[in-house]
């Protein structure tokens, strides 16, 4: 039987865990960094699995941190949920979503109502909880699709941005059963809309790409938007793939319904009052670079017009056709930001909750105003 | 199955109000809703179950049955709805002092998604009514004992319903002199009686005058022009051509409703959308006065077309004109919808809220299972 490093706690339980460890036999080096090593190794072999969201990863990697884990005391447990939960936070870019799902299970865990005798017999509750809520999780983005389907009429021409799993089942279901048409953005720079292209078309729903400076352009013909979300905030905004601001906006220029689907694992305790205030904002973006840098060819607004230096050919597959007295021929090159422009540029942004018309999600159809009702509920009074 | 059997015999009274609402012979939204807990407390009073599932079941085949029958009338599942919510309170208050260990098993994440942090259990001291006699769920000796246990408390919830809605007019008007102020003008349009009480509860206090659009085809707006002027409110009945020409004079607009929807909008009167776009493009408040029971848990009813509730297009276009008739397509509607953008605020027998607010009321009021009977 290993010996736990951890002191045994007053009440005299012997950890049954510790056997279970497989890192029992690193019980020598130092526990937190081993811990460490783990939690985000975990989030990253659960991401791997397609159907899983970000805040689920975090949720089921925090379960296996806690099923791991050495502490006696719910303190200490919580102390360790937070630490992992920190780690996971410092390592990703884009930490929204996940601190979501960290938020959600921890306060979760802080909240349960326990009455069980044993520490442990509470921790194999927990994670039992854990692992039973992620199951249940999957089978919200169908319950959501459900709900959408009633807004969904015969004939309708949607708008949508980028990728979004939650829309693209809510479009599916939509087509066993009625006629539908899909516009879809190309979500520059990561070109996730190509995604949703491909898998809308093999499904034989009539699609087209559009340019994410044609939104507007398109916008009259559109029935309603409908878009995915990384993290609904208490405010009743919306945080997404940058571009759904813009297209919130000139959803309610023209006068379309902007409907936002999001499971309830998404919502989040933030309360952004401009793009700004949003965590991923750091002063970097879509700054102007300084004088002393001007010169650097590495910033140079457009490629060279030949193609072969290399570091500056674009990434585009296609070549833009030119018209010449009258033969239309195609140009050799194409012109792009570098990817050191588009590293300044933001990856999510905030829509206000005046532009949305109304949130789906698996705990019902919400207003945007009703989606606080659910944050209030959970993490405060 | 017992219940089919019950339901057979019950199925007279259900049939009897069923073909009523078919055939429009209940008049009005509030009568419906009468009529549909008068036949419930029935159904309730003769039901045999021995347990509160099987309950909840006939209850909501016959709630399935009657909004089948008039799917427009939205206060009748709304009523059922009402009925069901308040049976289950009563089963839960009832099953409380004997059962209280079953809550705790299932506390889940997607439950404390829903529902919100766990409600501390005060189970200590059972309320000092009758509640020694423990009520057994699918007892095979005494299938009835459960049923006897709990039908006293359910005629009494339904009595409660039933209570509500015969004083939804004097709730309404209870507060009606704080929100008219003596020497104001007030538009309103059509025949709604809750408008109606509220403003002749008013004329009591305050000295006011009232615009009335007599709204054509129907010129309801008659009926309620001559009942007010009888209560000796200074009235003036107008054609709906002039309700914006009128609207830079109007203080206030308040119009009845036929249903609120869970976004904030709401079902009104045809005229109201013409009313309310006025009252909106001169910043004049809109208030809707309604009762609860029309709060309705339904979300997209306004995509369908045929939500307006079309009547006789002969009253527009009759066939006096013989070959217009033949080249031209005549509707009626009876309803308009009204986005939750243009109301301010809605005054119902239970306080008065604005549109955002609804989805608040409606989570109180209904049970999430039973948004769809």
């Amino acid at each position: 039987m290993a010996v736990p490093l951890v002191s045994v706690p007053e009440f005299g339980l012997r950890s049954t865990h510790s056997q279970a460890i497989s890192v029992s036999a690193t019980i020598e080096e130092e526990p937190s960094a081993s811990q460490e090593f783990n939690v985000f190794q975990v989030y990253q072999r659960i991401l791997e699995n397609e159907e899983i969201a970000t805040p689920l990863a975090a949720i089921l990697a925090l379960t296996e941190l806690l099923d791991h884990s050495r502490a006696g005391t719910m303190f200490e447990l919580v102390k360790e949920l937070n630490g992992g939960a920190e780690v996971l936070k410092t390592r990703t870019s884009n930490s929204i979503s996940l601190n979501a799902g960290c938020e959600l299970f921890i306060a979760f865990v802080t909240l349960f109502p326990h009455e069980s005798d044993s520490f442990s017999e509470l921790k194999t509750e927990l994670v039992k909880q854990g692992q039973q809520y992620a199951k249940e999780a999957l089978t919200y983005r169908h319950k959501i699709a459900e709900l959408a389907l009633g807004f969904i009429k015969d004939d309708s021409v949607i708008l949508t941005h980028s990728y979004s799993r939650v829309v693209i089942q809510a479009l599916l279901l939509a087509h066993k059963q009625k006629r539908i048409s899909v516009y879809v953005t190309e979500a520059r720079p990561r070109g996730f809309g190509v995604k949703t292209y491909e898998i809308l078309t093999a499904a034989g729903i009539p699609c087209a790409m559009v340019l994410d400076s044609a939104v507007a352009y398109v916008m009259d013909t559109v029935d309603f938007v409908l878009v995915g979300s990384e993290a609904v905030v208490e405010s009743g905004g919306l945080i997404n793939a940058v571009g759904s601001n813009q297209m919130a906006i000139i959803a309610k220029a023209a006068n379309k319904p902007f409907y936002a689907l999001a499971e309830s694992y998404k919502f989040h305790r933030l309360f952004p009052l401009s793009q700004y205030d949003l965590p991923t904002h750091h002063p970097d973006i879509l700054s102007f670079p300084k004088p002393a840098h001007r010169s650097s060819p590495a910033l140079t607004a457009r490629p060279s017009v030949h193609p072969s230096i290399a570091g500056h050919v674009s990434t585009a597959t296609e070549e833009l056709p030119t018209w010449k007295s009258g033969l239309l021929v195609k140009s050799p090159f194409q012109m792009s930001m570098t990817p050191e422009q588009i590293s300044r540029n933001p990856s999510v942004d905030y829509t206000r909750p005046d532009l949305i018309s109304l949130v789906f999600s698996d705990v019902g159809i919400l207003t945007p105003e009703g989606v606080s009702q659910y944050l209030v509920g959970m993490f405060a009074g | 199955m017992a219940s089919d059997i019950q339901n057979y015999a019950n199925q007279r009274i259900v049939e009897v109000l069923a073909s009523k609402l078919r055939r429009r012979q209940v008049v009005g939204s509030r009568n419906a809703a009468i009529e549909t807990t008068l036949v419930l407390r029935q159904v309730v009073s003769k039901a045999r179950f021995s347990n509160i599932d099987q309950l909840v079941d006939i209850i909501r085949s016959v709630g399935r049955r009657l909004v089948e029958a008039q799917p427009k009338e939205h206060t009748v599942g709304n009523t059922v709805r009402k009925v069901l919510h308040h049976i289950r309170e009563e089963y839960h208050t009832a099953v409380e002092g004997t059962a209280a260990a079953t809550k705790k098993e299932d506390f889940s994440i997607s439950r404390f998604v829903s529902q919100g942090q766990p409600r501390k259990q005060n189970i200590p001291v059972p309320k000092s009514e009758e509640r020694t006699t423990t009520l057994r769920e699918n007892d095979p000796d005494d299938p009835d004992s459960f049923a006897k246990g709990l039908k006293p408390v359910l005629m009494e919830a339904i009595q409660d319903v039933l209570d509500e809605l015969e004083t939804v007019y004097d709730n309404v008007s209870k507060n009606a002199r704080d929100h008219i102020h003596s020497d104001e003008i007030v538009l309103t349009i059509g025949h709604s009686k809750t408008v109606e009480a509220f403003l002749k509860s008013a004329a009591h206090y305050r000295n006011y005058t009232v615009i009335v659009a007599e709204s054509s085809p129907s010129y309801s707006g008659h009926e309620m022009a001559r009942s007010l002027s009888s209560s000796n409110i200074s009235t003036f009945l107008v054609p709906d051509s002039s309700i914006y020409a009128l609207m830079s004079r109007v203080n206030k607009v308040i119009l009845g409703a036929h249903a609120i929807l869970a976004n904030g909008g709401m079902f009104a009167l045809t005229g109201s959308l013409l009313a309310a776009s006025a009252a909106h493009a001169h910043s004049t408040p809109v208030v809707v006065c309604a009762g609860q029971f029309k709060l309705t848990p339904l979300w997209n009813l306004y995509h369908e077309y045929g939500a307006l509730d079309f009547s006789d297009p002969s009253s527009v276009l009759g066939f006096e004109e013989g070959d217009l008739v033949d080249k031209v397509d005549v509707i009626n509607p009876y309803f308009d919808y009204v986005r939750p953008e243009l109301v301010d605020v809605y005054i119902t027998n239970d306080g008065d809220h604005p549109p955002s607010s609804v989805y608040r009321l409606i989570k109180e009021s209904y049970d999430d299972d039973d948004h769809e009977l």
